[in-house]
């Protein structure tokens, strides 16, 4: 049964068909089961029982970005992306089984059934590295592109995880401000350089930076519907980070953020509204808190930016990474991306389950990056990085994609 | 439905452009409304001769067929109704010419219209039909529901811009009507007949449309008025000097309350109606209309004028008339959109009885609507949860039309007939009126194949 607000919300929603026009999966599809609209009226007819639970169900509600735009243009303000995933959590309650069967997440779960813990898991998961499990476990044989494809979409687990590489404490002497930096497994796992820009800018700005024990965020299994998981997550970071006398806590994942800002309503605890409220994402760290002035050389490349789902929507969201990307100039030269704001198709594993709509989705970015001329085009989430860089390489384009952390820690001489 | 028939309609446009399954033939069971009907299956025909061969097999094995474009409708249009076919024409989207010479475009039915607006306005082009729907609404759907919008008053709707038609009959061929040229007198005006014909006479499946000049410069003028006679005499007085403003919208006090709760923009509570006024035209042209306007606002006793030219500027004044849809649906979830229109002159009559209306049946009403025109939205919003409301709702809606007529105007300005207003028509019509629309239809469609069940 989905809960209150939602069936509130199915009520609100009068099927003017408003939502064609913003989601990214209606364009390359033109099918009414993709859109917003057509996920409301499914989900009305499985709340009054004429329909039930089965494969090609499964299969449509996988078929979301959960990019949110079709509630952010809503006019009767119903929260599509919300519902789809509080009907994925229905789907598992119902079926016992994950959204879709190829679920990557799941998978991983019942290979290491002898595991016992999600906890032992994690820690496993993340010591192997995620391509090597992949390959031991035949996963990629269920995903439906060509093997090269996969190889290279797959992300390269750098040598050595970030957090294993730093200090769990950068110890300043008299830092301004204290923060707690919650990595993210893509930074810990694939792109460390994002990671170590972090720490250099926060040190050079006199921020001391703790990097405590942490799990993921949980977003994978929240976005699957596995609430138990995605629960025992958000606990296990709350119970890490609670203690910790820190003014912020920071992220450079715009994904991570936007699950962070959701602990409260999982938990219902005390601790994790708390903790909310100091959550910040780094861009928005930069600009807001620390008001940071660089002084950067002239180098005149032009740099883009695309908005990350996840980030879009809180307050200062869109505008501090822009505001970051132009105090760089001259170093680099900011050019706005025609429909920044649209999803880059990426959305957790939704570009390995359905990597030709996928890839569609974002070759609409990869053509508003070539019409940019932009020789960079910055993002402030490392799941949209990847899968910028991907698609980028796809269409034989040289511009690459990079963290906006990474660009602005290269404009800071280091004092080492 | 049958596999064999099935697998013919597979064969006709390919499997990729047909869904069978349940879960997916539901989502083509709704438009507008709040009106259902699951077809059989659902076909994506990509040109013509598919349509004819979908149409003639319909027509071989007696299936009903339903038109379908984005499926924004407001009167159930493409709502089907006995099973059969949902022939939804989305896929057949091309621009295929825009002509500067002629000062005409030619597209397919499933070109959605705010494309087509982008599209001429880079050539400094205009088309001037703004239903509210455009960003998603199809051209083939405009046509056939021949649609307004904001600048009708100015510009006209939909009708005053169609030149000429390619249509697939219900019996299965292809015929051309009108053409290229403003004038055309050859014949029955077969262009009009089908405009408007709510996909009922025969499947749209090419459209030439006039297109004329872009006006360079836009005024916006939002008035606010105290009392709601004050409001519509300076629309008359308005028209009365010469001035046609391209939008002319009204909203009521209920309307301006629901929209002042949800935005706060610091609109009055207690004013009677607010007025957005828009002119355009060449920079001279544009000025002088709009000190006209500002002039004859302070004679009527308006309370407060705001008048902008930037972009900016004239979006902040659009702002409240933009945010009602959304404020209207925060006081109960169901929207009735009703279009019922009368004379211009009756419009302060008719808001009067409206609000009678409102209260004999305890619902909630706002009024907002195309003043110019006569074109009020009367909307009742309510819980379609609610049995006994819905019920009331279905009374007032007909005492609505009731009024509407006996002022003189009709059931729908531009949403057309569909399932929603079918047992009304012979109000409007007469008898001998709903008699001569079916002699027409059983004349082209003896088969009762296109659309059954709609319009009458
Ligand atoms: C939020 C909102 C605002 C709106 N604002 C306005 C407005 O300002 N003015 C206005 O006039 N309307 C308005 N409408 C109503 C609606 O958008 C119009 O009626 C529009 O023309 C419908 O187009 P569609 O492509 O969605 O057609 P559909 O709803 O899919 O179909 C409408 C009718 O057209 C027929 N049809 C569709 N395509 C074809 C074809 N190729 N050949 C033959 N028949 C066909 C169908 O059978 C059906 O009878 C609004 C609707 C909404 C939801
Ligand atoms: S989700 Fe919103 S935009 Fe989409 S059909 Fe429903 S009300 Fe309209
Ligand atoms: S969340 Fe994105 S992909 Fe999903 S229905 Fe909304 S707009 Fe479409």
């Amino acid at each position: 049964m989905l809960e209150k607000q939602y069936r509130e919300m199915l009520n609100k929603c009068s099927r003017c068909g408003g939502c064609q026009a913003h989601c990214p999966l209606y364009t390359e599809t033109g099918r009414e089961p993709y859109v917003a609209r057509g996920k409301v009226e499914l989900i009305e007819n499985l709340q009054g029982g004429n329909l039930e639970w089965n494969d090609r169900l499964a299969e449509i509600f996988s078929t979301c970005l959960l990019c949110g735009s079709c509630s952010e243009n809503c006019p009767n303000g119903v929260e599509v992306d919300k519902m789809v995933r509080a009907a994925r959590k229905d789907l598992v309650a119902a079926r016992g089984l994950p959204i879709i069967k190829k679920n990557v997440f799941q998978h991983l779960l019942k290979y290491n059934g002898r595991l016992k813990t999600i906890g032992k898991l994690l820690a496993f998961y993340q010591k192997s590295g995620l391509q090597k499990v992949l390959r031991g476990t035949g996963i990629l044989k269920l995903f439906p592109m060509k093997l090269a494809e996969k190889e290279r979409i797959l992300p390269r687990i750098s040598g050595k995880a970030f957090r294993d590489s730093f200090p769990a404490k950068t110890g300043l002497d008299n830092p301004k401000l204290k923060v707690a930096y919650f990595t993210g497994c893509v930074t810990n796992l694939v792109t460390p350089q994002v990671g170590a820009s972090v720490l250099k800018v926060l040190s050079s700005n006199n921020v001391e930076v703790i990097i405590p024990v942490q799990y993921c965020c949980g977003v994978p299994a929240l976005a699957s519907g596995e609430m138990e998981v995605a629960k025992f997550l958000a606990a296990e970071n709350i119970k890490y980070f609670k203690s910790l006398d820190v003014d912020y806590i920071v992220m450079d994942c715009a994904t991570c953020f936007s699950t962070w800002l959701e602990y409260p309503e999982l938990l219902k605890s005390e601790d994790a509204s708390q903790l909310a409220k100091k959550v910040m994402d780094i861009n928005i760290f930069l600009v807001e808190i620390l008001d940071i002035k660089l002084e950067p050389r002239n180098l005149g490349i032009k740099v883009t930016y695309h908005d990350p789902c996840h980030l879009k929507r809180t307050p200062g969201g869109k505008s501090s990474p822009r505001e970051l990307l132009k105090r760089l100039s001259p170093c680099y030269e900011y050019v706005e991306l025609e429909l920044a704001d649209r999803c880059c198709g990426s959305a957790g594993s939704f570009n390995l389950t359905h990597y030709d709509l996928s890839q569609k989705v974002a070759m609409h970015k990869v053509d508003s990056i070539a019409n940019s001329k932009a020789e960079i085009v910055a993002s402030a989430c490392p799941s949209c990085i990847m899968q910028l860089n991907h698609s980028l390489q796809n269409s034989g384009s040289k511009v690459e994609a990079k963290h906006v952390i990474e660009l602005v820690a290269e404009c800071i001489e280091s004092d080492e | 439905m049958d596999k064999k028939i099935i697998n013919q309609v597979i064969n006709i446009v390919g499997p990729e452009n047909v869904l069978t399954d349940n879960e997916e033939r539901i989502c083509y069971s709704y438009d507008g409304t709040f009106k259902r009907g699951i077809p059989d299956i659902v076909v994506f025909p990509g040109n013509t001769q598919e349509v004819v061969s979908i149409i003639k097999l319909a027509n071989s094995e007696k299936i009903p067929v339903f038109p379908r474009g984005a499926g924004t409708g407001l009167s159930g249009g493409s709502i089907p109704q006995a099973n059969g076919i949902a022939l939804v024409m989305t896929k057949m989207n091309k621009i295929k010419e825009i002509n500067e010479n002629d000062l005409l475009a030619v597209v397919e039915p499933g070109v959605i219209t705010g494309h087509l607006h982008q599209e001429v306005e880079k050539l400094n082009l205009f088309y001037p039909p703004d239903p509210a729907s455009l960003k998603t609404c199809t051209m083939g759907g405009n046509i056939a529901e021949n649609a307004g919008g904001p600048r009708a008053f100015k510009y006209g709707v939909t009708r005053d811009y169609v030149l000429g038609l390619e249509v697939v009959t219900p019996t299965g061929k292809v015929m051309r009507t009108g053409g290229r040229t403003v004038k055309n007198v050859t014949g029955y005006d077969l262009t009009r007949l089908l405009t408007g014909s709510e996909g009922t006479l025969g499947v749209i499946t090419e459209i030439t449309v006039r297109l004329i000049p872009k006006p360079k410069y836009k005024k916006t003028a939002l008035v606010i008025f105290d009392n709601l006679d004050d409001a519509a005499k300076t629309v008359t007085v308005v028209i009365s000097e010469g001035v046609i403003p391209a939008t002319l919208e009204l909203m009521d006090r209920i309307t301006i309350a629901c929209v002042e709760k949800n935005t706060k923009l610091g609109l009055p509570l207690d004013a009677e109606a607010i007025l957005l006024m828009e002119v355009d035209g060449s920079d001279a042209q544009t000025t002088e209309e709009i000190n006209i306007i500002q002039n004859i606002c302070k004679k009527n006793n308006c309370r407060r004028i705001e008048v902008a030219s930037t972009f900016e500027e004239r979006e902040k004044l659009w702002k409240a008339r933009r945010a009602v849809s959304s404020a209207i649906v925060q006081l109960k979830p169901t929207k009735i959109s009703e279009d019922a229109t009368v004379p211009r002159s009756k419009i302060p009559e008719m808001i009067r009885r409206l609000r009678e209306i409102a209260t004999k049946y305890n619902l909630n009403l706002p009024v907002f609507g195309h003043a110019g025109d006569g074109n009020l939205h009367p909307n009742i919003i309510a819980d379609k949860s609610d049995k006994e409301e819905m019920e009331r709702v279905e009374k007032a809606v007909s005492e609505i039309f009731e009024a509407a007529l006996e002022l003189g105007g009709t059931l729908s300005g531009e949403h057309g007939v569909g399932i929603m207003k079918k047992p009304y028509l012979e109000w409007e019509l007469g008898e001998v009126g709903l008699e001569y629309l079916k002699t027409i239809k059983k004349a082209v469609d003896p088969n009762n194949i296109l659309n059954p069940g709609k319009i009458f």
